[in-house]
């Protein structure tokens, strides 16, 4: 595509560039590979609320109530079967099965199980797909977050959003295609670290990499005028900066020139639209009280929920929002509280937002963690409190809009939530699944590094029609 | 459409010309067939190859030479429907024009030619130049052949202001000064460029732009990269690499050094330290990670990067099955593996810096206080004799161990020993129970004491709760390791902890003693100097709303604190515990009584004292007799002996804080078996095959090798890595010379010879003049790997040496410049960019080497997503002075958040071997350069310079300017921009002083205060228009 566009310069542009032209190059220049998408896509943007820690299934969305009976008892080695466990918990001498404190009740037409710690999610179960059958390789989180948000457990990929962006190429003339948001922990124990490798770019051009819209100082690096520097000031600088760099690219013919004049145009665009985005006090009232309190508080998970909205509406491909502090090896029942407090409301508010506003016909939505957690207690089980290691056999994630099914509990774990009895959907799949609502097949889009063709999806994944509507 | 476009160029020749198979069939077949018909026996279909002559390709007339409309693979490529090949499923299509080529190349005959790559290149004769006054050397020769070919013609040489900024960058990073500049322009003699050219080899600033490159090659950063990422220290090997680009080691011992320096007979400790090129990869001790897992990444990782670096293989594809598209099994991918499979090293470690193996590298003046030290122990040591000491002792030990009484036990609750696990020695049989983590146990106050790691969670569930109602008193030796406010135990209502909440004096976090029980919050009045040891700490609740501490015997002030709050969530009869917490505790004692003062500096001075006591001398452990020599020789020696010994443990103490002082650097270092060296236990490490690559899938053992496909190592070499190394520069093997001279080539004209660095395999793509490429590589091994020279012959090339003004026709033919009808113009790397910007502008400061630094940096980059407290590398601590003007490559590299303004110009983030950077263009780039506080002090600092160096009127001043960013004259028209900004500026700022003043504040290097503020300000405005131009970032 960029070569196109150059030589489409090359002739119109020797003698200096007008608007109409730069807006075209623009265009060309975010837009995305040949041939896609595959499908008509159903779904235009994905909205990604990643839950950094792993959130526990069993108290939350997979509901068992043959544990109430085994509370307390050992986790039956027909059950493990071997399963490697984590380091933490692999010397203990004893894995009690441990129910979950919490209320569980069925809600809405299709009659979903949640948990009472998610009276808000139980209000739209009829617009998400809730997929208990998730499940990973991995067991640590550095390996499994970088295996969900990249396809390899092992650095080095380009993550999600970079693959898409890569693919489809961005609908926004202001800001970046591949925005990233990240709310800090509610929970007391200490959070998981994440790595800017989940929004890297891997192998593909750095142009794709994702964006991190920062909650204090800018929110975009670099993105403020420095101290003393006005707008009046900035525009006579940028107008003279591209007017050298115009008599520059009619001596040298260099097609980059074109395209640097162009990008400093864009980052001034941007020093208005991210701001504008950033900026919620023209939301109302009632749209507040949709997300919650924390919502007026920067940085908060229910800000970048209704951040996520806003960028949605103006045409981001794919968000990517970070909740960490999901990690519960121990005190399980205060800190998985502290964290739905702050998730679920905002969670439900942008479905529900967005549905109201027509958007969530054409974004994807999707809500889960890296792994799950185990039915057996880490460490001694106590009285109203316990804890649970990692479990990658089967966790809980749900989707929804663009694409996908509403009103309907996906597969089957066994009564430990342990293992998967029926329709398991791997990372893979998840992969495969998301991409195809967005009309790509995930064995086409492919990038040649090293000589070989890679793929988001590795060489596994297959597309789950029954997720999709 | 780039690749389009290209493959149009390459095949262009091929309507008038024989197709050649290398570059244009094998490509094809590879990309397109290889998967299902090539070297992976586990996939191969029909039983079918076309990565061989002689697998079925030219059998059963699926090609007929000569006849394309006989051959069956014409006819399934060209079929539509179910029998089209490749089929639907793949995913791969072939275009008309590939099919076309097919077609043709049948036709002519179909001739078959084995991987170039894997065949040693042969000199190629230089052919005669049909412009022997243009070229200057072979290269040129070479060039001009394959622009002959193509029908294209060669560029002019560029003007010489060009050509001395071009070649400056790129051989020493920086641009050239006006007075270079001045020079060169001045000297009109024939070889001038060759004289300049020869300066800038000499040049450290040479070693540190060759250093740039290697450091992607070889992943290197600061930290470990997985999860936490915290501290590590690589710097040494750092400048060990600079240091051999600027002493020009031989290309064959820079490689042989760092595969095997550690191997190598009677290795210096230089050679050692090279060997860490293996160890720069990532390392992990993520929490419950299983080691063995990671054992296998890091020999993988490792073979990753040597086999990328020197031989230009994707060996890594190899890993879970043979390789889809080169002749590399999996075996031979486990062969190779197990030459860095034997390396002393943990799976989980890097916890507290360098993980295992590393080695020790005191400066000159650490050797010498080191010496110093020693001299100074061993002279105080000699003035307390053992014997003489060691016999007053035990006198002294019998008298003392007759008056001992023995601490009273009524009320005790639970008496916690922590001598090697949680027995309660009070009566009550109330053990504790570790819940979580590990705890470990040393020799501590009273005999032993448990160690808690922060992550240990240990829990005495019936112990009975604490009551705002009843007395009770808690007492403990202590000694905490980690952050301060977790608390070291609570129970239901009550907690106890420490908390540095305010820094006393520079740095210093003096922490106060907080106990807490309900809404009753008190604590220590004074902070306490809390020493390194164990300290002994007992509190007293008298029952009615008062406590009292005691440390070390002693009582200390309380004082009540208010507004605290009761923990709601809390329930009162939770278990006593511990969780969190980092350090060492030990003789744990609860009683339902407070204890008389006299029974607090019993437990706090004697106690420790009678435990040992009671232990036979003989059968004492080796910390419990230190323990007693210390009290003795503290407390009860005579006068000189006391003042003798506490000498003597400062200056142990000193020796010890020396020793944590001197750097180390991560090394490779072999596992001998114990029948050659007896005294070591570790196990040399055996190599399995791993089916799907997967570290418990552990198949047949298999010993070290070089692919197959390769020649055998040189006869004599050892099987090891020594052999490795000595094998990859034998002048036999045909890629080592070659993937070198491609890379040396791209640093000069962007792409390499063979564009795809990290891959010569059949999947990489075709050299654009494989003859050039195959005559520097046999040059390279001529002149003994010597890399300053093949340097100096590329750039002192005609090549090089031409223009890069492209017209339409060569845009559109040749985009990517592959050709060389014209010089090179690309954007500079990002670390050239900032120093160059730094550079023109007056403010790097050069040092070559050294720990690295932390110059500006946005708040909150690493905050936002490390793991906080506890571990090293978790917050930005931004450096000052000269660390913010030191070239990028000393820049701190913290993987998990690599330098913003680094990776937005395209670096990588070092968690894998990069052989080269893509160049993109983004409005993230402009907003660096724009608003980065670095660039805007560098914009501030080159108005300075054009103000007091540039002469006295504006068009003066604006021509200097312009000089130093782009080193050319501007044109009047472009002058006339600047100054047009200039007066708009000028008038602005003076009128707005306030806004000049906080324009200048931007970064902490100091304002000349002669000049006008509002006039700097505005030349600052100018100056930051010449560091955003295209033409001051690129390379034309």
């Amino acid at each position: 595509m960029i070569n196109l566009t150059r030589r489409h310069f090359f002739r119109t542009g020797a003698a200096g560039i007008g608007i109409p032209a730069l807006a075209s190059l623009l265009q060309a220049d975010t837009g995305g590979l040949e041939g896609l998408p595959h499908f008509p896509p159903k779904a235009k943007r994905v909205i990604y609320l990643h839950q950094s820690g792993a959130p526990s299934q069993l108290d939350l969305f997979d509901y068992k109530p043959a544990l109430g009976k085994l509370h307390g008892t050992e986790l039956p080695a027909t059950i493990r079967m071997g399963q490697r466990i984590t380091g933490m918990t692999s010397g203990q001498s004893s894995f009690p099965v441990t129910k979950s404190i919490f209320k569980f009740a069925q809600h809405g037409q299709s009659g979903a199980w949640l948990s009472e710690l998610l009276p808000h999610t139980s209000k739209i179960v009829d617009d998400i797909s809730i997929v208990r059958t998730t499940n990973t390789e991995a067991i640590n989180h550095d390996p499994a977050i970088t295996f969900i948000q990249t396809g390899s457990q092992q650095p080095g990929r380009p993550s999600f959003g970079s693959w898409v962006t890569y693919g489809l190429g961005s609908e926004n003339q202001n800001l970046p295609s591949f925005v990233v948001l990240i709310a800090q922990s509610s929970a007391i124990n200490t959070d998981q670290p994440l790595f800017s490798r989940l929004w890297g770019n891997g192998f593909l051009p750095s142009k794709y990499q994702g964006v991190n819209f920062r909650a204090s100082g800018d929110p975009v690096l670099y993105l403020s005028d420095p101290a003393g520097i006005d707008k009046a000031t900035r525009r006579r600088m940028l107008d003279g900066i591209g007017k050298l760099n115009e008599m520059n690219a009619a001596t040298y013919g260099d097609p980059e020139i074109e395209t640097r004049i162009a990008q400093y145009e864009m980052a001034y665009r941007m020093q208005t639209s991210v701001p504008e985005l950033m900026d919620l006090s023209k939301e109302s009232q009632s749209t507040f009280d949709l997300y919650g309190p924390d919502s007026r508080k920067p940085g908060s998970y229910a800000s970048h929920c209704l951040l996520a909205r806003r960028l949605a509406e103006r045409g981001v491909r794919f968000i990517q929002v970070y909740k960490r502090g999901w990690d519960q090896h121990n005190d399980l029942p205060r800190d998985l509280a502290l964290q739905c407090q702050s998730v679920d409301q905002p969670s439900a508010a942008l479905i529900a937002d967005l549905k109201q506003r027509g958007l969530l016909d054409d974004t994807l939505v999707i809500w889960g963690g890296e792994f799950g957690r185990t039915v057996y207690c880490q460490g001694k089980l106590m009285d109203g409190n316990y804890g649970r290691d990692h479990h990658p056999r089967c966790f809980t994630t749900w989707m929804a809009g663009g694409g996908i099914k509403p009103g309907q509990t996906y597969g089957e774990t066994d009564d430990f939530s342990y293992n998967v009895v029926a329709d398991p959907v791997h990372v893979h799949d998840v992969q495969a699944t998301i991409l195809r609502c967005l009309g790509i097949d995930h064995k086409r889009l492919t990038f040649k590094f090293q000589g070989r063709h890679f793929r988001l999806t590795d060489v596994a994944g297959q597309v789950v029609d029954k997720l999709m509507s | 459409m780039r690749k389009a476009v290209l493959t149009l160029l390459f095949t262009s020749a091929s309507a008038f010309a024989a197709i050649d198979f290398d570059r244009e069939i094998r490509p094809i077949l590879s990309d397109k067939c290889f998967s299902c018909h090539g070297p992976d026996a586990a996939k191969r279909m029909a039983n079918l190859r076309f990565d061989t002559a002689d697998g079925g390709a030219f059998s059963n007339s699926v090609i007929v030479p000569g006849k394309a409309a006989d051959s069956h693979l014409f006819a399934r490529i060209s079929a539509t429907g179910p029998n089209r090949m490749p089929p639907v499923s793949s995913g791969r299509t072939l275009t008309p024009q590939q099919i076309a080529a097919l077609k043709q190349w049948i036709d002519e005959g179909a001739k078959w030619q084995s991987h170039w790559a894997f065949i040693s290149p042969q000199r190629p004769a230089t052919p005669a130049a049909k412009e022997p006054n243009w070229t200057r050397n072979p290269i040129d020769n070479f060039v001009l052949a394959r622009l002959d070919q193509e029908g294209l013609k060669h560029s002019p040489e560029a003007d010489k202001t060009t050509l001395l900024r071009r070649v400056t960058y790129d051989l020493t990073g920086l641009p050239p000064t006006v007075a270079e500049l001045n020079a060169f322009l001045a000297d009109k003699s024939p070889d001038a460029y060759e004289k300049r050219v020869d300066t800038l080899l000499q040049s450290p600033r040479y070693g540190e732009r060759m250093a740039m490159q290697w450091l992607d090659l070889a992943r290197y950063a600061d930290t470990h990269g997985y999860h936490i990422d915290s501290h590590r220290e690589m710097w040494h090997w750092r400048d060990w690499v600079i240091d051999a680009f600027n002493k020009n080691k031989p290309y064959d011992q820079f490689t042989v050094e760092q595969i095997a320096g550690d191997l190598l007979p009677n290795a210096t400790l230089e050679q050692k330290l090279a060997s860490g090129f293996n160890r720069n990869h990532m390392i992990n001790f993520e929490g419950g990670a299983i080691p063995e897992e990671y054992l296998v990444e890091y020999v993988v990782d490792r073979l990753e990067a040597t086999s990328t670096t020197w031989m230009g293989l994707t060996m890594g594809c190899a890993r879970c099955h043979d390789h889809k598209y080169d002749p590399i099994p999996q075996r031979d991918f486990y062969r190779f593996f197990a030459f860095f499979n034997n390396v002393s090293e943990k799976g989980l470690d890097g916890r507290n810096g360098n993980a295992e193996p590393f080695l020790q590298l005191p400066s000159e003046q650490q050797k010498a206080r080191q010496a110093e030290l020693k001299a100074a122990i061993s002279a105080h040591e000699k003035a307390l004799p053992e014997d003489t000491v060691s016999a007053q002792q035990t006198a002294w030990e019998k008298a003392e161990f007759a008056k001992f009484q023995t601490m009273a036990r009524d009320g005790l609750q639970a008496h916690y020993e922590f001598d090697g696990n949680l027995t309660d020695s009070s009566g009550h049989y109330q053990y504790g129970r570790v819940l979580k983590g590990d705890l470990t146990y040393a020799n501590a106050a009273v005999d032993r004491g448990a160690d808690f790691d922060g992550q240990t969670q240990a829990v005495f569930s019936h112990v009975p709760a604490f009551d705002n109602n009843k007395p009770f008193s808690a007492a403990f030796w202590l000694k905490v390791n980690g952050k301060l406010k977790d608390p070291v135990l609570s129970q239901g209502q009550f907690q106890l902890w420490l908390d540095d909440f305010e820094l006393s004096g520079v740095q210093q976090r003096v922490p106060r003693l907080y106990v807490q029980l309900g809404a009753q919050q008190f604590r220590t009045r004074d902070r306490l100097p809390w020493p390194d040891n164990m300290n002994h700490v007992a509190v007293n609740y008298t029952g009615a709303g008062a406590f009292t501490v005691y440390v070390n015997g002693k009582p200390v002030g309380t004082e009540p604190v208010a507004g605290a709050q009761p923990d709601a969530k809390t329930n009162p009869d939770a278990p006593l515990e511990i969780n969190f917490f980092k350090g060492r505790l030990d003789d744990l004692r609860i009683y339902n009584r407070t204890l008389d003062p006299r029974e607090i500096a019993y437990l706090g001075g004697q106690e420790p004292l009678r435990a040992i006591l009671n232990i036979l001398p003989d059968k004492r452990a080796k910390d419990q007799k230190a323990w007693i020599r210390d009290y003795y020789l503290s407390k009860a020696a005579p006068a000189p002996d006391q003042r003798a010994w506490a000498e003597l443990k400062a200056l142990r103490e000193d020796e010890k804080k020396l020793t944590a002082e001197i750097p180390t650097t991560m090394i490779m270092s072999e596992i001998v078996p114990s029948d050659v060296v007896p005294s070591n236990k570790e196990k040399p490490r055996e190599t399995f095959i791993l089916a799907r690559g997967d570290y418990r899938n552990q198949t047949e053992k298999v010993t070290p090798g070089v692919p197959s496909v390769l020649p055998p190592l040189p006869t004599g070499a050892p099987d090891n890595r020594l052999g490795l190394a000595r094998w990859l520069v034998d002048p036999a093997n045909p890629l080592t010379a070659r993937v070198a001279v491609n890379r040396f080539w791209q640093y000069y004209f962007g792409t390499g010879i063979v564009k795809t660095l990290e891959n010569f395999g059949s999947q990489g793509d075709p050299p654009s003049n494989q003859q050039l490429l195959d005559w520097l590589a046999t040059e390279f091994i001529g002149t003994n790997w010597d890399v300053k020279a093949m340097q100096r012959l590329i750039v002192t090339s005609a090549a090089y040496r031409q223009a890069s003004r492209v017209t339409p026709e060569l845009l559109e033919k040749d985009p990517e410049n592959r050709l060389i009808a014209r010089g090179p113009r690309f954007r500079l790397s990002a670390e050239m960019v900032r120093d160059g910007e730094l550079y023109l502008s007056g403010l790097l400061k050069e040092q070559v080497g050294g720990a690295s630094v932390d110059p500006y940096q946005p708040k909150g980059v690493w905050e936002e997503i490390a793991y906080g407290d506890g571990f090293t590398s978790q917050t930005y601590q931004q450096g000052h002075g000269d660390d913010l003007h030191r070239r990028s490559l000393y820049t701190f590299w913290k993987r998990t958040a690599p330098p913003p303004e680094m990776t937005t110009f395209d670096a990588p983030d070092r968690e894998k071997c990069a052989a080269r950077r893509t160049i993109t263009n983004t409005p993230l780039q402009a907003l660096v350069l724009l608003n980065d506080t670095t660039y805007v002090e560098a914009a501030r600092s080159l108005a300075e310079r054009m103000l007091l160096e540039g002469g006295k009127t504006p068009a003066a001043r604006l021509d200097y300017g312009f000089r130093l960013a782009t080193a050319r004259a501007p044109q009047p028209r472009e002058l006339a921009v600047l100054r047009e900004t200039l007066n708009a500026e000028l008038l602005d700022y003076k009128r707005h002083e306030d806004r000049a003043q906080a324009l200048l504040k931007n970064g902490e290097a100091p304002v000349n205060p002669t000049l006008d503020k509002s006039e700097l300000a505005a030349w600052t405005t100018v100056a930051s228009m010449l560091l955003n131009l295209d033409e001051t970032i690129t390379k034309q």
